[in-house]
């Protein structure tokens, strides 16, 4: 089942004189569960696909529908609406709210829903065990890891079951241990929960733990690759030579 | 590009970003310039020469010079945090500290010239309008005409050249001060780490709310007659300390304590208001809690001030006529000729004489000071007043064995404390007179400068005639007789002024005239109000400015926290409507504490000023709340736009 469909899309910047076009006639499809992450040259467009795909920028032409509705049609308030109920997102820099404690970060989501209060509880305590932050709950993001704190991020992206998470670089700013344990979360997660997870990297090895890799260039999709039944070394091995082809100077007369 | 072409362009382009600290300087010049133009105005001498009015303005200046440094130094210290990176940038392609403080300062003086130019010209305009609300206020009759003043001019140069000088040293220590690194994340790392609460801290914050209710308690007390002689200005000063410190330690600890126990009971599930109200605040009021307690502090104290002139103001024609009960009142043996002069010139009048009997009294039985036995200057056993008959009071019958007091005010009824009964001893030269006391009438028969505010004893016809004869010849007083005139027809009161003039009944001690006497009074505390409403207008302004400021800057810093909560899925309005409780928390909590403070303040000395204390004092409340509440607005409509701008 198709979750998220962008059909050519278009994102333009500027003005008529003097125009950027960053997203060109893209067409990308989400399954239901999936896990794929987009990856491309800095500049080739990736977080501002990310950003017309979780409704916090407009395309400038085309249609992305997210569970048959289309969001380019929507007013502020229904896209609001929208995005508390069927969205989550984690980024690069966590965004987290420095004067809130892990536990309350966690349930903001949940207080905009207006989800009853011990139903918030339970879902914080599932989880957070699943994450690993339980014993956390009560610090504030300065007091804990840069690790801890973008599980804690994962777990506001995840806690009230959206149909579709945004990860824009989530292991951006995490030593490489921190990054694998996120990601094994992550993926963890994605089969419990069965969550769709669109992510933004462009570490070879974080792309490696999903299903799919998209990979752009000027605003268009160069290529994928699937995972099917590879390990995950093979798999691997497969987006570093995909990328080396994709960045390589290319040697043309 | 040279250095000084950097700064034009510099000044040029940052002419929209730094309003804020163009506005507050030539406000303050503004503010200033016209002060000292109303001081150095001639048409002033009419209004203060009867008092103490050009002492008061000095005070006045002092305390405005004050106001407004600090107002500057805080807008100049905003205005270099967000000028940070840039400075940060200029040392990192190779400036030298020195040239970087060369070209701030230049930046600086451009804009203190310009504003000095725009804002003297702006307090011109501003003092005609303000001369003409002091006329009003003092009843003068004269046309505002207004000269410009090269005195207030030097002045208010020389001023904000100290002002700049200052701010010049604090930018230079900033610069001396800070890395390149740490100026590149000024900007960045603002809010300052956070730190769960401590038991002291909870301890501290309850402490400051006990502080200032033992402020309140003493001040209740202050003049129930606890204290007296030295210990009152021990207390008064107890008083302020334990407030001020009690405010200082609310902000530092209670504000935070309080939120934390309604944020502990919510368990972690914060709706949107919660979000942006409870948590921001509660770490942002305990690193501001000083400055906060100055705003506070300063606007209890113009608030207190401003009731207490406003009382006075309210209070002048009730006070005279407490004081000088009738139209002309004459203690010398002028009366005659004055009544004589009077009829002379067709003036309907009706006078009455009474004789002034003085008498050793012994009143410990009625009145009484609450704690008398530490007042060894001044005994209720052994004492004298003045006797009348009952025959002058014409609502009165005294039976023979009775007595009535009258004359009372309202300064003596805070000071002591009147029974509803017992027995009033007269001893005269042969006999005792012993009556029984029937009750305090609301009377005014004596002027009080016969009666030294002292209450009047009311007695028999017969009583008086044998107390008269029996009378301590040593005992007479000052003035043996007292004429109160009252002309019949309002209109002639003036006309009747001038001949008590014209007659030099006046220059004799203890000879008044009701309607002289008004004048004076309105004249005299209507400067003190005007200076007093002047200040408190400008100190008004000023923390609304600084509060409003913080707040602009505290958007700035809280506009990723909106775009993570956009994300999350809030709305624009629930943002708001979070933004609007954070704002009645902001600037509500200083302003309640501040009318809280003044309260007391007003409530415990208030009788000294005049005798109504409710209306004036909540008519000064809601205006300034008013006033106030309209940088809340402007704070909330400032956030609006940064919400806006967040995703």
């Amino acid at each position: 089942m198709v979750i998220l469909q962008a059909t050519k899309i278009y994102k333009t910047y500027g003005n008529k004189l003097n125009k950027t076009e960053v997203l060109s006639a893209l067409d990308l499809e989400v399954n239901k569960g999936e896990f794929v992450s987009i990856m491309g040259a800095s500049g080739s467009g990736k977080t501002t696909l990310l950003n017309v795909l979780s409704s916090i920028d407009r395309v400038s032409q085309g249609t992305i529908s997210i569970e048959g509705q289309n969001i380019n049609a929507m007013k502020e308030k229904q896209m609001a609406e929208f995005r508390k109920r069927h969205l989550g997102f984690i980024f690069q820099d966590y965004n987290l709210l420095d004067t809130l404690t892990v536990k309350e970060n966690i349930l903001l989501p949940l207080s905009v829903q207006k989800v009853a209060k011990k139903r918030a509880n339970e879902m914080f305590h599932a989880v957070s065990e699943d994450l690993g932050i339980a014993d956390i709950a009560d610090k504030y993001p300065n007091e804990i890891s840069g690790g801890q704190k973008q599980r804690t991020s994962a777990a506001r992206a995840f806690i009230h079951d959206p149909s579709i998470i945004f990860a824009d670089e989530p292991t951006g700013a995490l030593d490489s241990k921190a990054a694998s344990d996120l990601l094994n979360k992550l993926s963890d997660l994605n089969t419990k929960r069965n969550a769709s997870i669109v992510m933004v990297t462009h570490d070879p090895l974080a792309a490696s733990f999903s299903e799919r890799v998209v990979f752009i260039k000027d605003g268009q999709i160069y290529t994928q690759l699937y995972k099917g039944e590879q390990t995950r070394t093979e798999f691997f091995n497969d987006i570093i030579k995909t990328q080396g082809v994709l960045g390589g100077v290319q040697h043309d007369s | 590009m040279t250095v000084n072409r950097l700064i034009f362009r510099n000044i040029k382009k940052n002419f929209k970003h730094y309003y804020v600290y163009i506005f507050a300087l030539v406000f303050s010049v503004a503010l200033y310039f016209s002060f000292m133009t109303l001081q150095f105005d001639p048409a002033l001498d009419d209004t203060t020469g009867g008092v103490k009015g050009a002492a008061a303005i000095k005070t006045g200046s002092v305390l405005l010079i004050f106001i407004v440094s600090v107002f500057l130094v805080y807008a100049n210290n905003l205005f270099i945090k967000r000028r940070s990176k840039e400075i940060g940038l200029f040392q990192l392609i190779g400036m030298t500290k020195g040239t970087v403080f060369h070209i701030l300062s230049v930046e600086n003086l451009v804009l203190y010239v310009g504003s000095l130019i725009v804002g003297i010209f702006l307090g011109f305009s501003m003092s005609r309008l303000l001369m003409m609300i002091l006329f009003k206020v003092t009843g003068i009759q004269d046309v505002a005409t207004l000269r410009f003043s090269s005195e207030a001019f030097v002045q208010t140069l020389v001023v904000f050249a100290a002002i700049y000088i200052l701010i010049l040293l604090m930018n230079a220590v900033f610069i001396r001060r800070q890395s390149i690194l740490s100026l590149f994340r000024v900007a960045t790392v603002t809010q300052q780490r956070l730190k769960k609460m401590t038991a002291l801290q909870a301890i501290l914050g309850v402490f400051g709310i006990g502080l200032i209710l033992f402020g309140y308690y003493l001040s209740s007390q202050l003049f129930s007659g606890m204290f007296l002689g030295n210990q009152f200005f021990v207390v008064m000063i107890a008083i302020l300390a334990s407030v001020i410190i009690g405010t200082y330690l609310f902000y530092k600890g209670s504000v935070s304590f309080i939120f934390n126990i309604i944020r502990k009971r919510k368990n972690g599930y914060l709706n949107v208001n919660d979000v942006l109200s409870l948590s921001s605040i509660m770490f942002r009021m305990k690193s501001n809690s000083l400055l906060l307690m100055i705003i506070t502090t300063l606007s209890a104290l113009s608030i207190a001030l401003l009731s207490l002139s406003y009382i006075s103001y309210y209070s002048v024609e009730k006070m005279v006529e407490k004081n000088i009960p009738a139209d002309f009142s004459i203690l010398t043996e002028h009366g005659a000729e004055f009544v004589q002069a009077l009829e002379k010139e067709g003036i309907a009048n009706s006078y009455e004489t009474i004789d002034l009997l003085n008498f050793q009294v012994d009143l410990s039985e009625v009145l009484s000071m609450s704690a008398e036995e530490g007042n060894s200057l001044f005994s209720f056993a052994d004492t004298t007043m003045l006797v009348i008959s009952d025959q002058v009071v014409e609502q009165l019958d005294v039976a023979e064995t009775e007595v009535y007091l009258a004359n009372q005010s309202d300064f003596l009824n805070n000071l002591m404390h009147i029974q509803e009964q017992g027995m009033i001893v007269f001893t005269g030269e042969e006999y005792v007179y012993k009556l029984a006391y029937k009750g305090m009438e609301d009377l005014t028969v004596l002027p009080a400068r016969a009666t030294g505010a002292f209450p009047v004893a009311i007695v028999d016809q017969s009583i008086y005639q044998q107390m008269l004869a029996d009378k301590d010849v040593e005992l007479s007083t000052e003035f043996s007789q007292y004429t109160g005139v009252t002309i019949t027809n309002r209109e002639d009161i003036e006309r009747a002024d001038t001949i008590f003039h014209a007659l030099d009944i006046d220059i004799w001690a203890g000879n008044e005239s009701k309607y002289e006497e008004k004048m004076i009074q309105k004249q005299g505390i209507g400067v003190i109000m005007f200076i007093v409403g002047f200040l408190g207008l400008a100190f008004l302004i000023t923390s609304g400015c600084i509060l409003y400021f913080k707040q602009m800057d505290e958007s700035e810093d809280e506009k990723a926290n909106y775009t993570i909560l956009r994300k999350l899925g809030y709305t624009q309005t629930d943002l708001l409507k979070g933004v609007q409780h954070k704002q009645l928390f902001n600037f509500g909590i200083p302003l309640v504490v501040g009318l809280c403070h003044s309260y007391f303040a007003v409530k415990s000395g208030w009788f000294l000023f005049g005798t109504e204390m409710l209306t004036p004092m909540l008519i000064v409340m809601a205006i300034y709340t008013a006033l106030y509440s309209i940088f809340g607005m402007l704070s909330v409509l400032n956030y609006k736009r940064v919400i806006k701008e967040a995703l």
